[in-house]
């Protein structure tokens, strides 16, 4: 089934109405919306380049028109890596490992413990968007929480051809 | 049967007004029917429902005005309660509940968040969700108090927080306040004076306000289904009364005499002028159900499995030994209730269901969303982009597309056939007539193991029951859904597509209460015990007895014109399932009148069941009292002809058209329905059409014409 591009935009603005989410949480997923979506995304930033994939509501994959190298960049136009690093490497970074500091969030003694658990926000360094959260053990090393493997995504998934790619 | 007749006298209407389709069946003295179909306008429902009467009045040469002065008896069902409360549309409610309770109703036993889903989506929780709730929390107040589940206080009732709650709520200028504590159905004390407390606020400030306790309306166990029912009566009951009132009046203008009164859930017919009116939220589908108990014990057929395909869904109900099941707490429009409702069975399909091939597996997908009234791609108007069922039928020459509705809507054949292609038969890799074919079978045998469990699951098989198939597009797929099952008979009522409507004209004019008791006693008991539980059973019956009086008095009817049958729930103790039975007595005071009550049970508990498995060593339970008072109405009666000779007459033919079935294209003889003769046989392949709906007899088949005008289907 097909929907129009505005009732994408609903979705993707968390407007949509509750009987289409409902038939489009249900039934398989259509097949052009992806472009679709990928449309209106492009539409949201003020850079050219085009997205690739989403990663986060402000956090993308984009193929960077000047050397055709495929980028992760967040809205604010930051460049942070290559696509398949782990861009959090390269954000700012908060952890919160003090009671004191996960009181901000949460009441007392409904916090986890820092010896236990930390809290680690990584932020866009232009705009101090807070792209990620993450919450693991103090010794944990930084997540790469997702390597796509866009090329089977696109081809064998979606029938598309695969962005250029230097 | 004569369709030009003169001196002719109308004498009963009845109106089934679903959601795709609105339709009339008028009845005149001689038992004669007619069906006139229209499509529903859910703005102005009169609009549809006059549209329809004209249409079937035509086929008598009759114009609504000379018709409509002589009827008798008109019976309305359908959608405009249902609709009002679906689309939250209702007056502006407060509810005054137990103090700590006030969430317990948008919350909805966590149920409602996904009553009425297909079951991949209330597996699928993503899909969950609450409607906003009847009453909103900010206009819900709590009171102090507690009754214990045996009637028992445990606290007193503070009657200051009641005075706070009604200050409240008046202040919030609501248009009904709703009263619905814990237990109130054991112990009404409470409840009642919250409620009296509540009046004196509202007289004190000036204002007209109603005001509905709980236990003045719904008496029963299981408090989010009686708020519900409660909430529905000052949420929805009232505005769907002036709708009722609307049409009737439109009506009257057109001639009419006579009071509308209206299908309920329970099976018989009240007036609109009734005070428990939230029981006609649901009417359409117990129509066709209440007509084929009406044909049962007219033709003498005892068990019937009703099935009945519209647009949307398929329903299906078990009449056995002429008794319907009555169901206590349904859930209709995603809320729990408690109200009596006809047992059915409803899978969402139908031939305005849609038809989808997984894009990931291939399989083909029906609905369970459809195109309802709007027929499909075969029909362009409509703007439907995706086939359903009736493109299928439209395909393989099941349908003429010409004359759906009468001609009404022209169907374009090709316009399926294309998008058939494209969507289903080309990925498939298969020709537009086996995918149809193909379709078509997948629906038939769903339907069928479906029909087959429902008879299983009570115990019983298909070759101790009649189907009957009606609904507009029952006789289309009959053959389909019946084949191989073994039925004792297949009967196709030549009115299938009035049915509903036909027994809603066939239904008593019957009130019925339902109150609920906790009744526990041993098999050895002494009588006195026994005596005291008839007692207690007895005087639910005379609270019952006076709010049927009550009702008809409303109506004009005097108690002595009131035929009373009381009746009860009962169940061996500790087993889960109730039943309800039809009292042998009018009235219960000693021992000997309990041990006819619970010899009535153990007889239908082995009708139903097994004689083998009556268990009376645990004792019994009797979980509610009933109440139900009918006064006489004129009915609908059924057409009794002479039989005439097993060959058709010429001008019933109607010329061949193809039909594919089986793989192959064949010829299929057309006859128009209304031309046969009693007594006629038709083999097939057949096709036998009418206005308002199809009936496909294919080769292997074979009907025959009786002298009620039933076809019955048979397997050569």
């Amino acid at each position: 089934m097909a929907y129009t591009k505005a009732k994408i935009k609903d979705l993707v603005d968390g407007k949509i109405d509750r009987d289409t989410l409902h038939t489009m949480l249900s039934t398989p997923k259509d097949k052009e919306r992806f472009q679709i979506y990928l449309e209106i995304l492009q539409e949201q930033v003020d850079w050219d380049d085009p997205i690739i994939l989403p990663l986060g509501p402000k956090l993308f994959i984009v193929q960077r028109l000047s050397d055709r190298k495929w980028v992760i960049r967040s809205k604010a136009g930051y460049d942070f890596c290559d696509w398949d690093q782990n861009w959090k490497l390269h954000a700012r970074i908060r952890v919160r490992n003090t009671a004191a500091q996960m009181e901000e969030l949460y009441p007392r003694l409904m916090a986890p413990s820092p010896d236990w658990q930390v809290i680690r926000e990584y932020f866009c360094p232009l705009s101090g968007d807070l792209l990620d959260v993450e919450a693991p053990t103090p010794w944990y090393p930084v997540i790469h929480d997702f390597e796509p493997d866009i090329e089977t995504f696109y081809k064998d998934w979606l029938g598309l051809a695969v962005p250029e790619r230097a | 049967m004569p369709l030009d007749k003169s001196n002719r006298r109308v004498q009963v209407l009845g109106i089934d007004a679903g959601g795709t389709m609105t339709d009339t069946f008028f009845v005149d003295s001689d038992g004669e029917f007619v069906v006139g179909k229209a499509q529903s306008t859910p703005q102005n429902e009169a609009l549809g429902l006059i549209a329809s009467s004209k249409e079937g009045l035509e086929h008598w040469g009759l114009t609504l005005e000379d018709a409509l002065g002589e009827i008798q008896t008109g019976v309305y069902s359908g959608t405009a309660m249902l609709n009002r409360v679906v689309q939250r549309k209702g007056l502006r409610c407060g509810l005054i509940v137990n103090a700590g309770m006030e969430d317990f109703h948008r919350m909805g036993r966590a149920i409602q968040a996904y009553l009425g889903f297909a079951y991949e989506d209330r597996i699928h929780l993503n899909t969950h969700y609450y409607d906003a709730p009847l009453v909103p929390r900010h206009l819900t107040r709590g009171v102090m108090e507690r009754v214990d589940m045996s009637g028992t206080v445990v606290i007193p009732l503070r009657e200051e927080t009641a005075r706070q709650a009604a200050h409240d709520l008046i202040a919030q200028d609501v248009e009904g306040i709703v009263i619905s504590l814990l237990h109130s159905y054991r112990n009404p004390g409470h409840e009642r004076r919250v409620r009296d407390i509540v009046l004196e606020e509202i007289a004190a400030s000036g204002k007209t306000i109603p005001v509905f306790a709980s236990t003045d309306y719904y008496p029963v166990r299981k408090e989010t289904h009686r708020t519900n029912t409660t909430i529905l009566e000052a949420y929805a009951a009232e505005p769907s009364r002036q709708t009722l009132q609307k049409i009737t009046s439109a009506f009257k203008d057109n001639g009419s005499k006579f009071d509308f009164r209206v299908m309920a859930t329970h099976g018989g017919t009240i007036s609109w002028k009734a005070k428990e009116l939230a029981r006609t939220i649901v009417s359409g589908p117990i129509g066709g159900v209440i007509g084929a108990k009406y044909l049962g014990e007219v033709l003498g057929y005892a068990n019937i499995a009703c099935s009945d395909i519209g647009g949307t869904s398929f329903d299906v109900a078990l009449i056995t030994q002429n008794e319907l099941t009555i169901r206590n707490d349904p859930d209709m429009a995603r809320l729990v209730l408690s109200l009596p409702l006809v047992a059915m069975d409803s899978v969402g399909a139908g031939a305005g269901s849609f038809i989808r091939l997984d894009p990931y597996t291939k399989a083909i997908k029906l609905g369970p969303d459809s195109a309802g009234y709007r027929v499909g791609v075969c029909w362009e108007a409509s703007g439907i982009e995706t086939v359903t069922i009736s493109d299928c039928h439209v395909i393989l020459g099941y349908l003429n597309p010409d004359n759906f509705l009468g001609g009404q809507v022209k169907l374009d054949r090709q316009r399926a056939w294309n998008a058939m292609k494209e969507q289903i038969a080309d990925p498939l890799g298969l020709s537009v007539e086996d995918a149809a074919a193909g379709v078509i079978e997948l629906l038939d045998s769903d339907l069928r193991d479906y029909l087959r469990s429902m008879i299983s699951g009570k115990g019983s098989t298909p070759g101790n029951f009649v189907c009957f198939s009606y609904g507009g597009a029952g006789p289309v797929h009959t053959y389909g859904y019946t084949e191989g099952l073994g039925f004792e008979d297949v009967i196709v009522p030549a009115w299938a597509a009035g049915f509903s409507a036909f027994g809603c004209a066939a239904a008593d004019f019957e009130y019925r209460y339902d109150k609920s008791l906790d009744i526990n006693i041993a098999s050895d008991a002494g009588d006195e015990l026994k005596a005291a539980q008839a007692q207690t059973l007895q005087a639910a019956w005379e609270e019952l007895k006076e709010r049927v009086l009550e009702e008809f008095e409303i109506n004009g009817y005097s108690a002595d014109r009131v035929k009373l049958q009381p009746g009860f729930r009962m169940q061996y103790r500790g087993q889960l399932n109730d039943l309800e039975i039809e009292s042998p007595i009018g009235e219960a005071h000693s021992a000997a009148d309990w041990d006819k009550l619970v010899e009535a049970f153990n007889d239908t508990y082995g009708r139903v069941y097994a004689a083998s498995a009556r268990s009376p060593e645990l004792g019994y339970s009797v979980t509610g009292a009933i109440m139900r008072g009918t006064v006489p109405i004129p009915k609908p009666k059924i057409p009794k002809e002479e039989l005439q000779g097993e060959t058709p007459p010429e001008e019933a033919k109607l010329g061949t058209r193809k039909f594919y079935r089986h793989k192959t294209w064949v010829d299929a003889q057309l006859y128009r329905m209304e031309t046969l003769q009693p007594g006629n046989r038709i083999t097939g392949p057949a096709v036998i059409e009418s206005d308002a709906t199809t009936f496909v007899v294919p080769g292997g088949f074979e009907t025959w014409l009786d002298g009620h005008r039933l076809f019955h289907l048979k397997e050569v």
